[in-house]
């Protein structure tokens, strides 16, 4: 039972991380910052529960916060030029916020015990779940709560303006600008719920391996981020979810024998999907043909209840 | 700070000369998004895997310095590989697709030589290692003269090619309009093909080089080599070559500064600060190559 | 409504535009025409900010356009087509217009129900306009999926939806049959009839002919006469930039 929750963990987080690049990635861009903003969510939600003794609530979306500061800092002056220099620019990034939480050393007394992260040591006592009392299911549902709340936040921006807006910038930049598109203030926006999304995805990571290091924030792990949304598809929220489980749950769970191989597997998966299907593994024909699945279905359910 | 000025000149000379490598390596990245206006992340990690290659082979023959020969041909062949994996098949209306393709080849290539190392370092010859030349207070290490000279001769070659030749002159033409270039009868996929096969020894000199200085080969390499050169790429303009070579200097040296006066945990700190402030104000870098069109 | 004054546009050693100078009036339908590499499309790019000129100056309703960006030059009332279709493909057709919709006086919104809902009577609106552009029914398709007639009446359909001053179509008419380009005639009218300003750059004489009041000509990026449909098809320097001497010029008029 702990080895299942503890992969409904793991892809919770991870689908957080997948979503947290969805909304640029809709835009066109393609962002490695986001494991930076993740970085600094789990250090800054761990740094108010363990320091400052913050109730995890608060101290998960200050990190939060602080994060979406910092992906409309960046945006900024990364988003106004091409779409290539993004890309540098966010690997940049994160390997700044990499390196600073390499050498942030902040051990402060609580309680009879220092605590704080220790740079090269890591970030080790975030125990706040253990300390308050918080059961495995009750930590697992915490989590899925905010995935929930994401993924609904995400699907309804669909339905709305902004879900078109975005893919308008995404399909065609100049026409979207003579639509009368801001580009910067869009692909801005976009960034900036991404890095809230991804300081949220952090602070609820950090709690629950209760020790960060800077080991985990690399740029393997920003590739994972975008890898889901474009290998999920991005036609819909759903997309990511799926290719997360496959990815997290199937391949990492599933072909733990293969050991090394699996890491290995993951390039060539790439590689494999960007030829054979690079519009992801659930694009617009696939939605149609559910539809059209779940539609056959209630009537064929409504029929044999009127055949009843 | 006890350091003084001489300090700061030696190191200055010391990462200039280094910073050859990394203007090799963002030449690279600068040919390939000229000729296709894509990035090929799997470059630097390409060009250590072509080390690797080198050292494997030549080790079997027992020549080592033959690992400088063997590296670059093993490096333009993985070159070709990326392109025919990454970029060849791609739909020239999903830029998303080659760029993260190319990614996933930077991590097979990288996961692959840890999982084939066992993730230890690998000794690569040095050459002139103990040489040392002094100048009244400065002094130059022989190895790192070496290098500066390899690298300006490739640069030389280099630019012999691409605007000398009827293969540059195809390259060029490509980059600017591919279906013009088809109709006169210019083989498109050949010439890009060519194109990451030279990037591609290039590279693998530059990855060679660079190990040869630090004196061993190891999997660490390749990510600190892909972000540099993509920095040195981005700072020299994308796709312009003297603003690549410029830029690697450039780098190169402050690297080395910033390594003096703030040690080598927060070098990389302000070598990334470095980058903002270009994009920042000047963002389409040193020379930008291409006029303002959409 | 827009003053082009004393245009010009280097790319390097070619003078793609060189001392262009034409007046749109308020509501009349402008016609801008010449043979290939006239410079005609580097002029509409030049009006919509898609780069920026060498020299001159662009004014619209007293506005200088200068130094607006493409979405703040729509904002001051100039809209676009393009000449190869670019539709959001993946959007549907009643995506492509809400994208660009811009309300009227009446149907002002705050910017949360802008970007976030369909309030007022703005969902009535948007439909009347695809009404209108007979794609009424096909207002959840996706638009790469449309015919090439549907696709060119929703690219029009999505630049009237930024409720410009004026509209600058580009070669709306081009790979269109005879019965298509009589449609976008009347459409072009109608566009008139609103109040809506039209600049037509245009290759098919058949529609240029018959539904603009005034023309000008362009060649090697300078104008070489203007004039109404009529002075512009008797005007023997016309006659030569299209078929190299008067002998040759055959019929011009469709009329």
């Amino acid at each position: 039972m702990t080895y299942f929750l503890g992969i409904l963990q793991t892809i919770g987080i991870h689908t957080l991380l997948g979503l947290s690049a969805y909304l640029l990635l809709l835009t066109g861009q393609l962002s490695l910052a986001q494991v930076g903003f993740f970085a600094i969510g789990a250090y800054l939600s761990g740094i108010f529960t363990v320091i400052f003794g913050f109730h995890i609530v608060p101290a998960l979306l200050f990190g939060a916060l602080v994060a979406a500061f910092f992906a409309c800092l960046v945006g900024f002056p990364a988003l106004r030029v091409k779409g290539l220099m993004l890309v540098v620019a966010t690997i940049a990034f994160s390997e700044m916020v990499r390196l600073f939480f390499f050498n942030l050393n902040w051990r402060v007394m609580v309680g009879g015990q220092e605590v704080g992260p220790d740079s090269t040591q890591g970030f080790r006592e975030i125990r706040y779940y253990a300390a308050n009392g918080w059961s495995e299911i009750e930590v697992v549902s915490f989590i899925w709560f905010f995935v929930i709340l994401v993924m609904a936040v995400f699907w309804w921006l669909d339905k709305v303006r902004v879900g078109s807006v975005l893919r308008a910038v995404g399909a065609d930049e100049l026409a979207a600008q003579s639509s009368g598109i801001n580009l910067t203030l869009v692909k801005v926006a976009a960034m900036t719920g991404g890095g809230l999304v991804a300081g949220l995805g952090g602070g609820l990571y950090a709690h629950s391996v209760t020790y960060v290091d800077h080991n985990t924030f690399t740029i393997l792990l920003a590739t994972f981020a975008v890898a889901y949304p474009i290998l999920g598809g991005t036609s819909t929220v759903f997309g990511t979810l799926i290719a997360v489980i496959l990815l997290q749950g199937v391949m990492i769970e599933g072909f733990r024998f293969m050991g090394d191989y699996r890491n290995i597997l993951f390039g060539v998966l790439i590689i494999a999907a960007m030829n054979f299907r690079p519009q992801g593994l659930v694009d617009s024909n696939v939605i149609i043909a559910m539809r059209r699945f779940l539609f056959w279905k209630s009537k064929k359910t409504k029929e044999a209840e009127s055949n009843a | 700070m006890n350091f003084d000025y001489i300090d700061l000149i030696q190191s200055l000379m010391d990462g200039i000369l280094f910073g050859s490598i990394y203007a090799i390596i963002g030449l690279g990245f600068t040919l390939i998004f000229g000729a296709m206006h894509k990035l090929n992340m799997t470059y630097a990690a390409a060009s250590i895997g072509g080390a690797y290659v080198g050292i494997a082979i030549v080790s079997l023959i027992g020549a080592p310095l033959l690992v400088f020969i063997v590296g670059p041909i093993a490096s333009g062949l993985i070159g070709l590989a990326v392109y025919y994996l990454c970029f060849r098949f791609m739909p020239t209306s999903n830029q998303l697709a080659p760029l993260m393709a190319s990614i996933g080849g930077l991590f097979f290539i990288d996961e692959l030589i840890i999982h084939e190392t066992n993730g230890s370092p690998i000794s690569f010859p040095g050459i002139f290692p103990d040489a040392f030349f002094e100048f009244g207070e400065f002094g130059v290490r022989g190895d790192l003269i070496f290098i500066a000279a390899v690298s300006f001769v490739l640069m030389g070659v280099l630019l012999f090619l691409v605007y000398k030749t009827k293969l540059g002159l195809a390259t060029r033409a490509v980059s600017q309009h591919p279906i013009a270039s088809q109709l006169c009868g210019i083989p498109t996929h050949k010439t890009n093909a060519t194109t990451f096969v030279i990037a591609g020894v290039l590279g693998g000199f530059a990855g060679c080089l660079a190990a040869s200085t630090v004196g061993v080969l190891s999997p660490l390499l390749t990510l600190p080599l892909t972000v540099k050169g993509l920095i040195v790429t981005v700072i020299g303009g994308l796709g312009s070559i003297p603003g690549a070579i410029i830029a690697g200097f450039l780098i190169g040296g402050l690297e080395n500064l910033f390594l003096l006066v703030r040690g080598v945990n927060e070098r990389d700190i302000y070598v990334f600060l470095v980058l903002f402030l270009f994009l920042f104000f000047r963002p389409n870098g040193i020379f930008s190559s291409t006029i303002d069109r959409d | 409504m827009l003053r082009v004054e004393n245009l010009a546009k280097y790319f390097g050693g070619v003078k793609a535009v060189d001392g262009l100078e034409f007046e749109v009036k308020k509501g009349e339908v402008f016609g801008l025409i010449g043979p290939n590499g006239s410079g005609k499309s580097t002029t509409v790019n030049l009006i919509c900010g898609v780069f920026p000129q060498t020299k001159g100056s662009i004014t619209l309703d007293g506005v200088n356009l200068t130094k607006l960006r493409p979405d703040q030059r729509v904002s001051a009332g100039v809209a676009r087509t393009f000449q190869n279709i670019r539709l959001f493909g993946d959007l549907t057709v009643w995506q492509n217009l809400w994208v660009s919709w811009r309300d009227d006086e009446d149907t002002k919104g705050s910017v949360f129900s802008n970007w976030f809902s369909l309030s007022g009577n703005r969902r009535q609106k948007i439909q009347e306009v695809l009404d209108f552009s007979s794609l009424g029914h096909r207002a959840d398709d996706l638009a790469r999926n449309l015919s090439f007639g549907e696709q060119r009446r929703l690219e029009l359909a999505r630049a009237y939806a930024t409720k410009p001053k004026m509209i600058l179509l580009d070669e709306p008419a081009a790979g269109m049959n005879s019965e298509e380009v009589q449609d976008l005639r009347k459409r072009i009218l109608t566009l008139k009839e609103m109040g809506t300003t039209v600049l037509l750059v245009e290759h098919v004489m058949e529609l240029v002919m018959n539904v603009t009041d005034r023309i000008t000509v362009l060649n090697f990026g300078k104008e070489i006469a203007h004039g109404t449909p009529t002075e512009i098809q008797q005007n023997q320097k016309v006659q030569e930039a299209y078929f190299g001497s008067p002998e040759n010029a055959g019929q011009l008029d469709h009329a």
